[in-house]
Protein backbone atom coordinates (compact mmCIF):
# COMPACT_ATOMS: atom_id res chain seq x y z
CA UNK A 1 0.00 0.00 0.00
CA UNK A 2 2.52 2.21 1.07
CA UNK A 3 4.68 2.22 -2.07
CA UNK A 4 1.29 2.67 -4.27
CA UNK A 5 0.33 5.90 -1.96
CA UNK A 6 3.67 6.97 -2.69
CA UNK A 7 3.74 6.66 -6.56
CA UNK A 8 0.28 8.24 -6.46
CA UNK A 9 1.10 10.83 -4.23
CA UNK A 10 3.92 12.48 -6.08
CA UNK A 11 2.43 11.89 -9.26
CA UNK A 12 0.63 14.48 -8.25
CA UNK A 13 3.20 16.77 -8.25
CA UNK A 14 5.13 15.08 -11.48
CA UNK A 15 1.83 16.68 -12.95
CA UNK A 16 0.47 20.22 -12.65
CA UNK A 17 -2.74 18.60 -10.67
CA UNK A 18 -1.59 18.78 -7.35
CA UNK A 19 -0.27 22.29 -7.68
CA UNK A 20 -3.93 23.60 -9.63
CA UNK A 21 -5.72 21.84 -6.61
CA UNK A 22 -3.93 23.52 -3.91
CA UNK A 23 -3.24 26.67 -5.40
CA UNK A 24 -6.92 27.19 -6.82
CA UNK A 25 -8.17 25.85 -3.64
CA UNK A 26 -5.33 28.60 -1.25
CA UNK A 27 -6.66 31.38 -3.30
CA UNK A 28 -10.40 30.40 -3.24
CA UNK A 29 -10.11 30.24 0.53
CA UNK A 30 -8.70 33.55 0.71
CA UNK A 31 -11.29 35.27 -0.94
CA UNK A 32 -13.85 33.80 0.74
CA UNK A 33 -11.97 34.64 3.96
CA UNK A 34 -11.89 38.27 2.83
CA UNK A 35 -15.15 38.49 1.96
CA UNK A 36 -16.95 36.35 5.41
CA UNK A 37 -14.57 37.61 7.71
CA UNK A 38 -12.20 40.36 7.22
CA UNK A 39 -14.70 42.63 5.42
CA UNK A 40 -17.62 41.99 8.07
CA UNK A 41 -14.72 42.08 10.77
CA UNK A 42 -16.22 38.67 11.76
CA UNK A 43 -14.31 36.53 14.17
CA UNK A 44 -16.07 33.49 12.86
CA UNK A 45 -13.64 30.27 12.13
CA UNK A 46 -16.81 27.90 11.70
CA UNK A 47 -18.80 29.79 9.59
CA UNK A 48 -15.90 30.53 7.22
CA UNK A 49 -14.90 26.85 7.17
CA UNK A 50 -18.80 25.48 6.45
CA UNK A 51 -18.11 28.10 3.56
CA UNK A 52 -15.21 26.22 2.16
CA UNK A 53 -17.67 23.14 1.77
CA UNK A 54 -18.34 24.29 -1.81
CA UNK A 55 -14.88 24.72 -2.91
CA UNK A 56 -14.65 20.84 -1.91
CA UNK A 57 -17.63 20.06 -3.56
CA UNK A 58 -16.29 21.72 -6.93
CA UNK A 59 -12.27 20.60 -6.66
CA UNK A 60 -12.44 17.65 -5.40
CA UNK A 61 -12.89 15.83 -8.85
CA UNK A 62 -9.98 17.03 -9.63
CA UNK A 63 -8.33 14.79 -7.49
CA UNK A 64 -10.39 11.81 -8.30
CA UNK A 65 -10.17 12.01 -11.97
CA UNK A 66 -7.33 10.32 -12.90
CA UNK A 67 -6.46 7.83 -10.16
CA UNK A 68 -8.41 4.68 -11.85
CA UNK A 69 -8.89 5.97 -15.10
CA UNK A 70 -5.53 6.38 -16.27
CA UNK A 71 -4.42 2.95 -15.12
CA UNK A 72 -7.19 2.03 -17.97
CA UNK A 73 -5.91 4.04 -20.89
CA UNK A 74 -2.09 3.31 -19.86
CA UNK A 75 -2.66 -0.18 -19.14
CA UNK A 76 -0.92 0.14 -16.08
CA UNK A 77 -3.88 -1.78 -14.28
CA UNK A 78 -2.24 -4.46 -15.67
CA UNK A 79 1.47 -3.82 -13.72
CA UNK A 80 -0.33 -3.38 -10.35
CA UNK A 81 -3.05 -6.21 -11.09
CA UNK A 82 -0.63 -8.52 -12.01
CA UNK A 83 1.92 -7.51 -8.59
CA UNK A 84 1.97 -9.44 -5.38
CA UNK A 85 0.58 -6.25 -3.74
CA UNK A 86 -3.36 -7.13 -3.27
CA UNK A 87 -6.52 -5.25 -5.10
CA UNK A 88 -7.65 -3.87 -1.67
CA UNK A 89 -3.76 -2.40 -0.64
CA UNK A 90 -3.92 -0.73 -3.90
CA UNK A 91 -7.11 1.08 -4.24
CA UNK A 92 -6.44 2.06 -0.37
CA UNK A 93 -2.78 3.60 -1.30
CA UNK A 94 -5.00 5.28 -4.29
CA UNK A 95 -7.57 7.28 -1.69
CA UNK A 96 -4.98 7.86 0.78
CA UNK A 97 -2.72 9.77 -1.88
CA UNK A 98 -5.84 11.89 -2.87
CA UNK A 99 -7.00 12.25 0.68
CA UNK A 100 -3.70 13.40 1.92
CA UNK A 101 -3.41 16.12 -0.95
CA UNK A 102 -6.68 17.75 0.02
CA UNK A 103 -5.18 17.56 3.64
CA UNK A 104 -2.68 19.60 2.99
CA UNK A 105 -5.06 21.94 1.27
CA UNK A 106 -7.14 22.42 4.15
CA UNK A 107 -4.16 22.48 6.39
CA UNK A 108 -3.09 25.48 4.17
CA UNK A 109 -6.05 27.53 5.42
CA UNK A 110 -4.84 27.61 8.33
CA UNK A 111 -3.41 30.91 7.48
CA UNK A 112 -6.69 32.45 8.02
CA UNK A 113 -6.63 30.83 11.45
CA UNK A 114 -3.77 32.64 11.99
CA UNK A 115 -4.94 36.16 10.97
CA UNK A 116 -8.06 35.31 13.23
CA UNK A 117 -5.85 34.64 15.93
CA UNK A 118 -3.93 38.14 15.42
CA UNK A 119 -6.86 40.16 15.70
CA UNK A 120 -8.89 38.30 17.99
CA UNK A 121 -9.19 34.59 19.80
CA UNK A 122 -9.83 30.85 18.68
CA UNK A 123 -10.02 28.51 20.90
CA UNK A 124 -8.75 25.23 20.49
CA UNK A 125 -11.76 23.40 20.85
CA UNK A 126 -13.36 25.50 18.45
CA UNK A 127 -10.33 24.83 15.90
CA UNK A 128 -10.27 21.49 17.19
CA UNK A 129 -14.04 20.68 15.83
CA UNK A 130 -13.97 22.63 13.16
CA UNK A 131 -11.57 20.99 11.45
CA UNK A 132 -11.88 18.08 12.17
CA UNK A 133 -15.56 18.39 11.15
CA UNK A 134 -14.62 20.14 7.75
CA UNK A 135 -11.95 17.42 7.00
CA UNK A 136 -14.03 14.69 7.30
CA UNK A 137 -16.88 16.02 4.84
CA UNK A 138 -13.85 17.10 2.68
CA UNK A 139 -12.45 12.91 2.34
CA UNK A 140 -16.04 12.30 2.27
CA UNK A 141 -16.76 13.83 -1.06
CA UNK A 142 -13.74 12.69 -2.06
CA UNK A 143 -14.70 9.09 -1.08
CA UNK A 144 -17.78 9.39 -3.06
CA UNK A 145 -15.70 10.97 -6.10
CA UNK A 146 -13.52 8.12 -6.00
CA UNK A 147 -16.32 5.78 -6.25
CA UNK A 148 -18.06 7.39 -8.83
CA UNK A 149 -14.90 8.04 -11.22
CA UNK A 150 -14.57 3.65 -11.24
CA UNK A 151 -17.63 3.95 -13.73
CA UNK A 152 -15.82 6.38 -16.27
CA UNK A 153 -13.47 5.42 -18.84
CA UNK A 154 -11.82 8.81 -18.82
CA UNK A 155 -11.03 11.57 -17.38
CA UNK A 156 -13.24 14.31 -18.40
CA UNK A 157 -16.15 11.87 -17.68
CA UNK A 158 -14.73 10.54 -14.57
CA UNK A 159 -14.75 14.64 -12.87
CA UNK A 160 -18.25 14.96 -14.78
CA UNK A 161 -19.54 11.78 -12.96
CA UNK A 162 -17.94 13.17 -9.38
CA UNK A 163 -19.59 16.45 -10.01
CA UNK A 164 -22.68 15.12 -10.23
CA UNK A 165 -22.66 13.01 -7.58
CA UNK A 166 -21.21 16.02 -5.69
CA UNK A 167 -24.15 18.61 -6.85
CA UNK A 168 -26.70 16.08 -5.77
CA UNK A 169 -25.28 14.78 -2.14
CA UNK A 170 -25.46 19.13 -1.65
CA UNK A 171 -28.58 19.27 -2.86
CA UNK A 172 -29.89 16.37 -0.68
CA UNK A 173 -32.33 18.27 1.34
CA UNK A 174 -33.64 20.28 -1.05
CA UNK A 175 -34.63 16.90 -2.25
CA UNK A 176 -36.11 15.99 0.93
CA UNK A 177 -37.45 18.86 0.67
CA UNK A 178 -39.52 18.03 -2.52
CA UNK A 179 -40.74 15.25 -1.89
CA UNK A 180 -44.01 14.29 0.06
CA UNK A 181 -43.48 10.45 1.33
CA UNK A 182 -42.09 11.03 4.97
CA UNK A 183 -40.20 8.30 4.91
CA UNK A 184 -38.79 8.74 1.61
CA UNK A 185 -37.21 12.50 3.05
CA UNK A 186 -36.35 11.01 5.97
CA UNK A 187 -33.83 8.90 4.46
CA UNK A 188 -32.32 11.42 1.99
CA UNK A 189 -32.19 13.72 5.30
CA UNK A 190 -30.13 10.70 6.53
CA UNK A 191 -27.65 11.04 4.27
CA UNK A 192 -27.52 14.60 3.64
CA UNK A 193 -23.58 15.60 4.24
CA UNK A 194 -24.86 18.93 4.56
CA UNK A 195 -26.90 17.65 7.62
CA UNK A 196 -24.49 15.87 9.26
CA UNK A 197 -22.08 18.84 9.01
CA UNK A 198 -24.32 21.13 11.03
CA UNK A 199 -23.31 20.22 14.99
CA UNK A 200 -19.51 20.81 13.51
CA UNK A 201 -20.70 24.59 12.23
CA UNK A 202 -21.98 25.03 16.06
CA UNK A 203 -18.81 23.99 17.55
CA UNK A 204 -20.47 20.06 19.00
CA UNK A 205 -18.31 17.08 18.53
CA UNK A 206 -21.26 14.98 17.57
CA UNK A 207 -20.25 11.27 17.27
CA UNK A 208 -23.28 10.21 15.54
CA UNK A 209 -21.89 12.57 12.60
CA UNK A 210 -18.36 11.46 13.28
CA UNK A 211 -19.55 8.03 13.01
CA UNK A 212 -21.48 8.30 9.96
CA UNK A 213 -18.51 10.52 7.94
CA UNK A 214 -16.21 7.56 8.87
CA UNK A 215 -18.50 5.08 7.83
CA UNK A 216 -19.47 6.53 4.92
CA UNK A 217 -15.85 7.29 3.63
CA UNK A 218 -14.89 3.19 4.56
CA UNK A 219 -18.27 2.16 2.69
CA UNK A 220 -17.53 4.12 -0.83
CA UNK A 221 -13.78 2.80 -0.45
CA UNK A 222 -14.67 -0.96 -0.03
CA UNK A 223 -17.20 -0.23 -2.68
CA UNK A 224 -14.53 0.33 -5.01
CA UNK A 225 -12.77 -2.48 -3.72
CA UNK A 226 -15.82 -4.49 -4.76
CA UNK A 227 -16.05 -2.81 -8.25
CA UNK A 228 -12.62 -3.30 -9.20
CA UNK A 229 -12.53 -6.92 -8.43
CA UNK A 230 -15.56 -7.93 -9.45
CA UNK A 231 -14.27 -6.45 -13.13
CA UNK A 232 -11.89 -8.72 -13.51
CA UNK A 233 -14.71 -11.36 -13.75
CA UNK A 234 -16.81 -9.62 -16.38
CA UNK A 235 -14.21 -7.27 -18.19
CA UNK A 236 -13.88 -7.81 -21.85
CA UNK A 237 -10.46 -8.06 -23.02
CA UNK A 238 -8.26 -8.02 -25.74
CA UNK A 239 -8.37 -11.36 -27.44
CA UNK B 1 5.58 -24.00 -13.64
CA UNK B 2 2.50 -23.06 -15.00
CA UNK B 3 -0.22 -25.10 -15.18
CA UNK B 4 -3.84 -24.13 -16.80
CA UNK B 5 -6.55 -26.21 -16.37
CA UNK B 6 -9.83 -26.12 -18.31
CA UNK B 7 -9.87 -22.51 -18.20
CA UNK B 8 -12.84 -20.99 -19.82
CA UNK B 9 -13.89 -17.37 -20.34
CA UNK B 10 -17.00 -15.68 -21.24
CA UNK B 11 -17.86 -12.18 -22.25
CA UNK B 12 -21.85 -12.32 -22.13
CA UNK B 13 -22.55 -14.57 -25.14
CA UNK B 14 -18.99 -14.24 -26.28
CA UNK B 15 -16.90 -17.39 -25.19
CA UNK B 16 -13.42 -15.95 -25.73
CA UNK B 17 -11.34 -19.37 -23.93
CA UNK B 18 -12.81 -22.71 -23.95
CA UNK B 19 -11.28 -25.57 -21.72
CA UNK B 20 -8.06 -24.43 -22.05
CA UNK B 21 -5.53 -27.05 -20.61
CA UNK B 22 -1.77 -26.44 -20.74
CA UNK B 23 1.75 -26.88 -18.78
CA UNK B 24 4.67 -24.90 -19.42
CA UNK B 25 7.63 -26.71 -17.38
CA UNK B 26 10.71 -24.72 -15.95
CA UNK B 27 13.30 -24.06 -18.28
CA UNK B 28 11.50 -23.88 -21.06
CA UNK B 29 9.67 -21.15 -23.75
CA UNK B 30 6.48 -22.40 -24.17
CA UNK B 31 5.34 -20.29 -27.42
CA UNK B 32 1.22 -19.30 -27.25
CA UNK B 33 0.36 -18.89 -31.17
CA UNK B 34 -2.83 -17.83 -32.75
CA UNK B 35 -4.10 -15.16 -34.95
CA UNK B 36 -5.48 -11.78 -33.81
CA UNK B 37 -8.94 -12.64 -31.54
CA UNK B 38 -7.49 -16.13 -31.13
CA UNK B 39 -7.55 -15.78 -27.18
CA UNK B 40 -3.83 -15.17 -26.62
CA UNK B 41 -3.78 -12.10 -24.64
CA UNK B 42 -7.22 -13.04 -22.66
CA UNK B 43 -5.53 -16.69 -21.59
CA UNK B 44 -2.38 -14.06 -20.40
CA UNK B 45 -4.32 -12.01 -18.62
CA UNK B 46 -6.18 -14.46 -16.82
CA UNK B 47 -2.68 -16.18 -16.35
CA UNK B 48 -1.13 -13.21 -14.51
CA UNK B 49 -4.27 -12.55 -12.64
CA UNK B 50 -5.49 -9.24 -14.19
CA UNK B 51 -8.67 -11.39 -15.24
CA UNK B 52 -10.62 -14.13 -13.70
CA UNK B 53 -11.65 -17.39 -15.37
CA UNK B 54 -15.11 -18.34 -15.73
CA UNK B 55 -14.13 -21.68 -15.38
CA UNK B 56 -11.50 -23.67 -14.39
CA UNK B 57 -8.30 -22.44 -12.73
CA UNK B 58 -4.44 -21.39 -13.13
CA UNK B 59 -1.70 -22.26 -10.98
CA UNK B 60 1.53 -20.66 -10.58
CA UNK B 61 4.08 -22.84 -9.08
CA UNK B 62 1.27 -24.70 -7.42
CA UNK B 63 -0.59 -21.32 -6.06
CA UNK B 64 -3.69 -19.93 -7.81
CA UNK B 65 -3.15 -16.47 -8.59
CA UNK B 66 -6.94 -15.75 -7.24
CA UNK B 67 -6.84 -17.45 -3.98
CA UNK B 68 -3.44 -17.13 -3.31
CA UNK B 69 -2.42 -13.54 -5.08
CA UNK B 70 1.01 -12.71 -3.35
CA UNK B 71 2.33 -16.22 -3.61
CA UNK B 72 1.44 -16.69 -6.71
CA UNK B 73 2.40 -12.83 -8.16
CA UNK B 74 5.78 -13.36 -6.36
CA UNK B 75 7.35 -15.31 -8.83
CA UNK B 76 5.77 -14.04 -11.74
CA UNK B 77 6.70 -10.90 -13.97
CA UNK B 78 4.41 -10.12 -17.00
CA UNK B 79 4.97 -7.80 -20.00
CA UNK B 80 1.97 -6.85 -21.39
CA UNK B 81 1.07 -6.25 -25.40
CA UNK B 82 1.08 -2.04 -24.60
CA UNK B 83 3.49 -1.40 -22.38
CA UNK B 84 2.36 -0.30 -18.71
CA UNK B 85 4.17 2.53 -17.97
CA UNK B 86 3.87 6.02 -15.80
CA UNK B 87 4.63 8.77 -18.46
CA UNK B 88 5.67 11.36 -15.76
CA UNK B 89 8.34 9.13 -14.30
CA UNK B 90 12.33 8.56 -15.26
CA UNK B 91 13.24 4.89 -16.27
CA UNK B 92 14.99 4.72 -13.19
CA UNK B 93 12.16 5.58 -11.07
CA UNK B 94 9.44 3.29 -13.06
CA UNK B 95 11.88 0.65 -12.36
CA UNK B 96 12.02 0.99 -8.57
CA UNK B 97 8.46 1.11 -8.07
CA UNK B 98 8.12 -2.07 -10.09
CA UNK B 99 10.62 -3.62 -7.75
CA UNK B 100 8.67 -2.30 -4.69
CA UNK B 101 5.71 -3.51 -6.40
CA UNK B 102 7.44 -7.23 -6.61
CA UNK B 103 8.50 -6.60 -2.61
CA UNK B 104 12.04 -6.74 -3.34
CA UNK B 105 14.20 -5.43 -0.31
CA UNK B 106 14.81 -1.84 -0.25
CA UNK B 107 18.76 -2.08 0.32
CA UNK B 108 18.68 -3.77 -2.63
CA UNK B 109 16.90 -2.24 -5.20
CA UNK B 110 19.45 0.46 -6.49
CA UNK B 111 21.95 -3.06 -7.75
CA UNK B 112 18.72 -5.05 -8.63
CA UNK B 113 17.69 -2.31 -11.34
CA UNK B 114 21.33 -1.34 -12.23
CA UNK B 115 21.59 -5.25 -13.48
CA UNK B 116 17.86 -5.41 -14.96
CA UNK B 117 19.44 -1.84 -17.01
CA UNK B 118 22.34 -3.34 -17.93
CA UNK B 119 20.84 -6.87 -19.55
CA UNK B 120 17.69 -4.56 -21.65
CA UNK B 121 20.57 -1.80 -22.79
CA UNK B 122 18.68 0.79 -20.78
CA UNK B 123 21.60 1.89 -18.35
CA UNK B 124 21.96 5.24 -20.78
CA UNK B 125 18.26 5.85 -20.77
CA UNK B 126 18.10 5.68 -16.74
CA UNK B 127 17.29 9.26 -16.26
CA UNK B 128 15.11 10.04 -19.26
CA UNK B 129 11.36 10.47 -18.99
CA UNK B 130 9.23 7.38 -19.86
CA UNK B 131 7.17 9.95 -21.78
CA UNK B 132 10.31 10.47 -24.13
CA UNK B 133 11.45 7.22 -24.98
CA UNK B 134 10.90 5.46 -28.93
CA UNK B 135 8.75 2.38 -28.98
CA UNK B 136 11.20 0.53 -28.88
CA UNK B 137 12.81 1.96 -25.45
CA UNK B 138 9.25 1.92 -24.25
CA UNK B 139 8.93 -1.60 -24.78
CA UNK B 140 12.46 -2.25 -23.40
CA UNK B 141 11.06 -1.01 -20.34
CA UNK B 142 8.17 -2.72 -19.96
CA UNK B 143 10.50 -6.02 -20.64
CA UNK B 144 12.77 -4.54 -17.38
CA UNK B 145 9.88 -4.34 -15.11
CA UNK B 146 8.99 -7.58 -15.96
CA UNK B 147 12.15 -8.91 -14.68
CA UNK B 148 12.17 -6.69 -11.12
CA UNK B 149 11.38 -9.02 -8.54
CA UNK B 150 14.02 -11.58 -10.82
CA UNK B 151 10.69 -13.98 -10.93
CA UNK B 152 10.84 -17.27 -12.13
CA UNK B 153 7.85 -17.43 -14.12
CA UNK B 154 7.75 -14.86 -17.19
CA UNK B 155 4.74 -13.98 -19.18
CA UNK B 156 5.24 -11.88 -22.12
CA UNK B 157 2.67 -10.60 -24.55
CA UNK B 158 3.71 -10.03 -28.56
CA UNK B 159 7.43 -8.73 -26.91
CA UNK B 160 8.69 -8.05 -30.57
CA UNK B 161 5.06 -5.90 -31.62
CA UNK B 162 5.84 -2.72 -33.29
CA UNK B 163 10.06 -2.86 -33.06
CA UNK B 164 12.01 -2.58 -35.71
CA UNK B 165 14.10 -5.61 -37.02
CA UNK B 166 17.44 -4.67 -34.69
CA UNK B 167 15.34 -4.31 -31.88
CA UNK B 168 13.23 -7.63 -32.31
CA UNK B 169 17.03 -9.46 -32.86
CA UNK B 170 17.81 -7.72 -29.35
CA UNK B 171 14.79 -8.87 -27.73
CA UNK B 172 14.74 -12.21 -28.89
CA UNK B 173 18.57 -12.57 -27.96
CA UNK B 174 16.85 -11.50 -24.34
CA UNK B 175 14.42 -13.90 -24.21
CA UNK B 176 16.86 -16.66 -25.22
CA UNK B 177 19.25 -15.55 -22.26
CA UNK B 178 16.65 -15.45 -19.73
CA UNK B 179 15.32 -19.03 -20.57
CA UNK B 180 17.84 -20.40 -18.67
CA UNK B 181 16.50 -21.44 -15.00
CA UNK B 182 13.04 -20.01 -15.46
CA UNK B 183 9.51 -20.83 -17.34
CA UNK B 184 8.63 -18.32 -20.06
CA UNK B 185 5.55 -18.13 -21.94
CA UNK B 186 5.45 -15.73 -24.71
CA UNK B 187 2.30 -15.29 -27.47
CA UNK B 188 3.03 -14.53 -30.46
CA UNK B 189 1.32 -15.18 -34.41
CA UNK B 190 5.26 -14.13 -35.55
CA UNK B 191 6.01 -17.57 -36.68
CA UNK B 192 9.93 -17.84 -37.64
CA UNK B 193 9.96 -15.87 -33.90
CA UNK B 194 8.16 -19.46 -32.30
CA UNK B 195 10.14 -21.52 -34.38
CA UNK B 196 13.81 -19.93 -32.77
CA UNK B 197 12.95 -19.17 -29.16
CA UNK B 198 10.02 -21.70 -28.59
CA UNK B 199 10.73 -25.41 -27.23
CA UNK B 200 7.32 -26.03 -27.14
CA UNK B 201 4.24 -24.15 -29.05
CA UNK B 202 0.44 -24.27 -28.44
CA UNK B 203 -1.88 -23.40 -31.08
CA UNK B 204 -5.07 -21.27 -30.11
CA UNK B 205 -7.77 -20.12 -32.34
CA UNK B 206 -11.23 -19.30 -31.24
CA UNK B 207 -10.25 -19.85 -27.38
CA UNK B 208 -9.63 -23.73 -28.04
CA UNK B 209 -6.22 -25.16 -27.97
CA UNK B 210 -5.75 -26.79 -31.39
CA UNK B 211 -1.85 -28.29 -31.04
CA UNK B 212 0.18 -28.80 -27.95
CA UNK B 213 3.33 -29.88 -29.20
CA UNK B 214 7.36 -30.06 -28.30
CA UNK B 215 8.91 -27.93 -31.72
CA UNK B 216 11.15 -31.15 -31.80
CA UNK B 217 8.39 -33.11 -32.14
CA UNK B 218 6.85 -31.46 -35.60
CA UNK B 219 10.07 -30.27 -36.54
CA UNK B 220 12.08 -31.89 -39.99
CA UNK B 221 8.98 -33.28 -41.28
CA UNK B 222 8.84 -31.85 -44.54
CA UNK B 223 10.88 -29.53 -46.24
CA UNK B 224 10.11 -27.26 -49.27
CA UNK B 225 12.99 -26.28 -52.04
CA UNK B 226 12.86 -23.88 -54.54
CA UNK B 227 15.18 -23.89 -57.09
CA UNK B 228 15.70 -22.33 -60.21
CA UNK B 229 17.29 -24.48 -63.12
CA UNK B 230 18.53 -23.41 -66.90
CA UNK B 231 16.96 -26.42 -69.01
CA UNK B 232 13.79 -27.81 -70.44
CA UNK B 233 10.32 -27.64 -68.61
CA UNK B 234 9.46 -30.98 -69.90
CA UNK B 235 12.46 -32.80 -69.11
CA UNK B 236 13.41 -31.50 -65.71
CA UNK B 237 9.91 -31.87 -64.08
CA UNK B 238 9.86 -36.02 -65.73
CA UNK B 239 13.32 -36.57 -64.23
CA UNK B 240 12.67 -34.86 -60.33
CA UNK B 241 9.22 -36.36 -60.08
CA UNK B 242 10.70 -39.39 -59.96
CA UNK B 243 12.70 -38.56 -56.71
CA UNK B 244 12.74 -40.38 -53.30
CA UNK B 245 10.67 -38.57 -50.42
CA UNK B 246 9.20 -36.20 -53.10
CA UNK B 247 5.24 -35.12 -51.76
CA UNK B 248 4.45 -32.41 -54.47
CA UNK B 249 5.82 -30.43 -57.54
CA UNK B 250 4.83 -26.89 -58.36
CA UNK B 251 6.37 -25.33 -61.41
CA UNK B 252 6.44 -21.41 -60.40
CA UNK B 253 6.21 -18.78 -62.94
CA UNK B 254 9.33 -17.88 -64.16
CA UNK B 255 10.66 -14.07 -65.83
CA UNK B 256 13.34 -15.57 -67.64
CA UNK B 257 13.32 -17.63 -71.01
CA UNK B 258 15.02 -21.10 -70.50
CA UNK B 259 14.29 -20.85 -66.97
CA UNK B 260 12.60 -23.20 -64.68
CA UNK B 261 11.48 -22.11 -61.14
CA UNK B 262 10.15 -25.14 -59.27
CA UNK B 263 8.71 -25.53 -55.69
CA UNK B 264 9.96 -29.28 -54.43
CA UNK B 265 7.65 -30.66 -51.32
CA UNK B 266 9.71 -33.39 -49.96
CA UNK B 267 8.19 -35.98 -46.84
CA UNK B 268 11.50 -37.08 -44.03
CA UNK B 269 14.13 -37.26 -46.87
CA UNK B 270 17.81 -36.76 -45.81
CA UNK B 271 19.06 -34.22 -48.12
CA UNK B 272 16.52 -33.65 -51.13
CA UNK B 273 19.30 -30.49 -51.83
CA UNK B 274 21.68 -33.59 -52.51
CA UNK B 275 19.11 -35.23 -54.76
CA UNK B 276 18.50 -32.54 -57.31
CA UNK B 277 21.64 -31.10 -57.31
CA UNK B 278 22.91 -35.10 -58.79
CA UNK B 279 19.81 -34.89 -61.01
CA UNK B 280 20.54 -32.13 -62.28
CA UNK B 281 24.00 -32.43 -63.31
CA UNK B 282 23.30 -35.70 -64.94
CA UNK B 283 20.55 -33.58 -67.03
CA UNK B 284 23.22 -30.81 -67.76
CA UNK B 285 21.17 -28.12 -66.33
CA UNK B 286 22.77 -25.47 -64.36
CA UNK B 287 20.98 -24.86 -60.90
CA UNK B 288 21.08 -20.91 -60.60
CA UNK B 289 19.45 -21.03 -57.16
CA UNK B 290 18.23 -23.00 -54.77
CA UNK B 291 16.66 -22.52 -51.37
CA UNK B 292 15.00 -24.78 -48.78
CA UNK B 293 11.93 -23.60 -46.45
CA UNK B 294 11.55 -25.57 -43.29
CA UNK B 295 7.82 -24.48 -43.31
CA UNK B 296 5.94 -27.61 -41.54
CA UNK B 297 5.16 -24.88 -38.30
CA UNK B 298 3.05 -22.96 -40.60
CA UNK B 299 1.78 -25.52 -42.60
CA UNK B 300 0.55 -27.26 -39.20
CA UNK B 301 -0.28 -23.33 -38.08
CA UNK B 302 -2.86 -23.44 -41.24
CA UNK B 303 -4.40 -26.86 -41.23
CA UNK B 304 -5.12 -26.19 -36.92
CA UNK B 305 -6.61 -23.18 -37.89
CA UNK B 306 -8.56 -24.55 -40.96
CA UNK B 307 -10.34 -27.42 -39.24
Amino acid sequence: MKTVFKREFLSYFHTPVGYVFIGVFSALSGVIFYLNNMTTLSGELLIFLSQLTLLVMLLSPLLTMRLLCDDQQKHTDKLLLSSPVPLPSVVLGKFLAAAAVMMIAITLTNVCTFILMLYGKVFAGEWFVGYLGFSLQALSFLALDFFLSSFAFSQASAALLAFAGNLVLWMMDLIADAIPVTFLAQSLRFISLYDRYEPFVLGQLSFASLTFFLTFITLFVLATMRLLDARRFSRGGEA
Amino acid sequence: MVEVQGVGKRYGHVEALRNVHLTAEKGRVLGLLGQNGAGKTTLLNIITGCLAPSSGRVLINGQDPLLNPSAAKRVLGYMPEHPPLYDEMTVEEFLHFASELKQVRRAEIPAHIAGIMQSTGLTEMRTRMLSHLSKGYRQRVSMAQALCGDPEVLVLDEPTSGLDPKQITEIRALIRSLSKGRTILFSSHILPEVRQLCDRVVILHRGEVKLDADLSAIGGSSATVHCRIQGDLKKLSAALRHMDGLNDLQIMPSSEPGEVALSLTFGKTALPEKQVFTLCSALGAPILRMTRHEDDLEQIFLQAIAE
